[in-house]
């Protein structure tokens, strides 16, 4: 083994320890998943109950009070039935008391085509709104057949909701649910975001501290610095890949036996269809995590070379932590169409495919030879970035002070 | 055997301020060798280029068995950097061991290392706790322990009495006492004389990036004697004194004549003279002699090192400059 490797993988060894012995890093390792599904179901628990949404009808046909309680009932609403000459400012005044939630006007020419309004504190509410738009469509309906004379069970069976589902697929692919693989893929473009910024800064951050701690002389007169930096990207993206494996070996768990988790919390697991998360995709996800953060890291790392205090990171590193956020943005462009020009195009830029490759390739717009050219294209470029990574960081690790300008960059480069 | 160190015309430009101008200079292997001059005289800067921080503009580093400054060289070369610095949240034990590992010893090594000088130090106690939990003192031990952890044959210091309590740098002179017993090399940088001057075998007197003087100190110091500097004590009978005073007076033996320095007139001088030129200590006793003068003390001066320093380097050198810490377009 060369002096230089050896002397990068105890420098990893230190890195990988400092994070993986800490708490935050076992905590976040195992509850991170945790603490990712509760960000999405919390807001779906808080979201408000509809049942027991207390409402008032102002019926002016006549007929369809009796039918809209029956409806709204079901749902476990709770409807009264005004008068039908109830001026509106009555019932403005009951909302403003909160003695109601709301109430319904139904104008006469209601079967005609006249517009039933609803008015109350949770009118925006989308669970609301679709709720009465649904019993009111189907009130109404019903109504109109009674009046054109056709039979009850006929009348059922006419204003049954037709079944409807979408799928993704590339055509060559077994269809998955579309909104299901739509999430996954999204999740993992995020996930992997997140994750390469979280440890890419980390590099950065660890670059700083070297200088600000003032240990950097004795690390550069003891070691070459481009081990120095290799050895620091490695260590720091080992405690990242495990933390994703972890992750993502949880994830693929949960979804094989989801029938048994979600049987464990009552649910039916039929009712619920999740996109399989198969080891190619782990695979996939994992290669493009470890050359995105190479990638990444180099260049926070050369970031951190440059600056000599936390303080000055946050406008020199806005370049390239804008260049992560494009890639994020784009994140709907490439699910929209994953096999369209823009998709293509952005999963082949090795500042973006480590984000959008994965995704791609989930939603079924890239084959195995789009990675293979994605990732070739990821990999030399990496190699380039991290040599000149190296070469500003050389010499960017004993300076303190002043920054140096873009043409003092571009001088360090040609040595 | 070839010498610990040698250095050849080295220089060191950052811009347009030349921080080392042509230095060369040798240590011999077994010598407590130090760089001496004023701030800013380029000293940090020269040590740096030895370990490797920063490459020389010009000139040629030799590091023991004719290795160039790089990996080879330091594994055989321990370090205590000007910028003292660890990594705060790591276990002081963990910290020199890792130092050691990079240094080249295999990790069981470094470990066991590790504790004999953390017992060394008084440290033991510490091992577990973070860096950062360590007084400034301490800190500097351990900073210490990581320089001397593998057994350099070459050990450099930079500055290393900067903020150390009186107890603590006598901890040091020990160390450095028993580097040299060992056989092995201490080159050490500092502006501080009076510590210098009580370890030092040899010294290199550089100032502004330039070598002013170098050399086993007992040669500098005859050397400086031989400016004729001499300590009397001339008694108290007055009419030895008046004998003595025509004596001095001639122009073509004493050149000068003035107070003792405090340390010779504790010592029971009562005035120096300066030579003339040409003339000798011996003339010059022999006429005391001739005159009549009851002599009571009759001292060929060896300078301090410390005065040696201020009249090579002058006392308008020793002002800092601006010091070349910030090399804006630095290039190792």
């Amino acid at each position: 083994m060369s002096p230089g490797l050896r002397n990068a993988l105890v420098i990893a060894r230190r890195e990988f320890l400092e994070r993986a012995r800490s708490r935050w890093f076992l905590a976040i390792t195992l509850l991170g998943p945790i603490g990712i599904v509760a960000m999405i179901l919390v807001p779906s628990l808080l979201t408000p109950n509809p049942a027991g949404t207390r409402v008032e009808i102002i019926d002016r046909t006549g007929v369809l009070a009796q039918p809209l309680v029956t409806g709204l009932t079901t749902v476990r609403w709770k409807p009264a039935v005004l008068a039908p000459s109830t001026p509106d400012a009555d019932e403005m005044a009951r909302i403003r008391d909160r003695k109601i939630n709301g109430f319904l006007i139904v104008p006469a020419d209601a079967l005609d085509g006249g517009t039933i309004i609803y008015r109350g504190d949770n009118g925006s509410n989308q669970t609301v709104t679709t709720t009465l738009h649904e019993i009111v469509r189907v009130v109404v309906q019903a109504e109109r057949g009674k009046r054109a004379g056709i039979a009850g069970d006929k009348l059922t069976e006419i204003i049954r909701p037709a079944a409807f589902e979408a799928q993704q697929t590339n055509g060559k692919a077994e269809a998955t649910a579309g909104v299901a693989s739509f999430l996954v893929g999204y999740a993992l473009a995020y996930i992997l975001f997140l994750v390469i910024t979280v440890y890419a800064v980390a590099v950065m951050r660890s670059v700083v501290q070297e200088k600000t701690s003032r240990v950097m002389e004795l690390m550069v007169a003891t070691i070459k610095p481009r081990s120095l930096m290799t050895g620091k990207i490695v260590g720091v993206g080992g405690a990242g890949l495990v933390q994703v494996s972890v992750w993502l070996v949880m994830a693929a768990l949960v979804i094989t036996y989801r029938d048994q988790v979600l049987g464990a919390f009552g649910v039916s697991g039929a009712a619920v269809t999740l996109p399989s998360l198969t080891f190619d995709v782990i695979g996939i996800a994992l290669g493009f995590f470890v050359l995105g953060y190479f990638f990444y890291a180099s260049m926070y790392a050369a970031v951190g070379a440059m600056v000599s205090s936390e303080q000055d990171t946050q406008q020199v590193q806005m370049p390239v932590t804008l260049l992560l956020l494009v890639g994020l943005v784009s994140v709907t462009a490439v699910s929209g169409d994953p096999r369209g020009v823009t998709a293509t195009v952005m999963t082949l830029i090795p500042f973006w495919s480590p984000l959008l490759m994965p995704m791609r390739y989930v939603l079924g717009g890239a084959t195995p030879v789009d990675i293979v050219i994605s990732l070739a294209i990821l990999l030399v470029s990496t190699v380039l970035i991290a040599r000149a990574a190296a070469k500003i960081y050389r010499i960017g690790v004993l300076m303190y002070g002043k920054r140096p300008g873009v043409q003092e960059l571009l001088r360090w480069l040609r040595y | 055997m070839s010498s610990a160190l040698a250095v050849r015309g080295l220089v060191k430009r950052f811009g347009n301020h030349v921080a080392v101008d042509d230095v060369s200079f040798e240590v011999p292997r077994g010598v407590v060798y130090g760089i001496l001059g004023p701030n800013g005289a380029g000293k940090s800067t020269t040590l740096r280029m030895i370990n490797d921080i920063f490459a020389p503009d010009a000139g040629e580093i030799i590091v023991l068995d004719g290795l160039a400054p790089g990996h080879a060289a330091a594994q055989r070369i321990g370090y205590l950097p000007e910028e003292r610095g660890l990594y705060p949240k790591m276990k002081v034990a963990d910290m020199i061991e890792f130092i050691g590992e990079l240094r080249g010893l295999s990790r069981g090594e470094a470990r066991r290392r590790t504790a004999t000088w953390l017992d060394r130090l008084g440290l033991a106690q510490w091992a577990g706790n973070k860096v950062q939990d360590l007084s400034k003192g301490m800190q500097q031990k351990v900073q210490f322990a990581t320089a001397l952890i593998h057994e350099p044959e070459l050990v450099i210091l930079d500055e290393p009495w900067s903020g150390l309590d009186p107890i603590n740098a006598e901890v040091l002179r020990d160390e450095v006492e028993a580097i040299r017993r060992s056989g092995r090399t201490v080159l050490f940088s500092t502006h501080q004389m009076e510590q210098a001057e009580k370890l030092v075998d040899q010294i290199c007197i550089i100032a502004r990036g330039k070598k002013l003087l170098d050399g086993p100190l007992a040669d500098i110091q005859r050397r400086a004697a031989g400016d004729g500097i001499i300590a009397l004590g001339l008694g108290s009978d007055a009419a030895s004194r008046a004998a003595a005073d025509a004596v001095l007076g001639d122009r073509a033996l004493v050149a000068e004549r003035r107070a003792p320095r405090a340390r010779a007139h504790a010592d029971g001088a009562d005035c120096e003279v300066k030579l003339a030129s040409g003339a000798s200590a011996q003339q010059l006793l022999a006429a005391l002699v001739a005159a009549g003068v009851g002599l009571q003390r009759f001292e060929v001066v060896v300078p301090t090192l410390h005065q040696i320093f201020v009249d090579r380097v002058g006392t308008s050198a020793a002002v800092a400059e601006r010091r070349p810490d910030a090399p804006s377009g630095a290039v190792a």
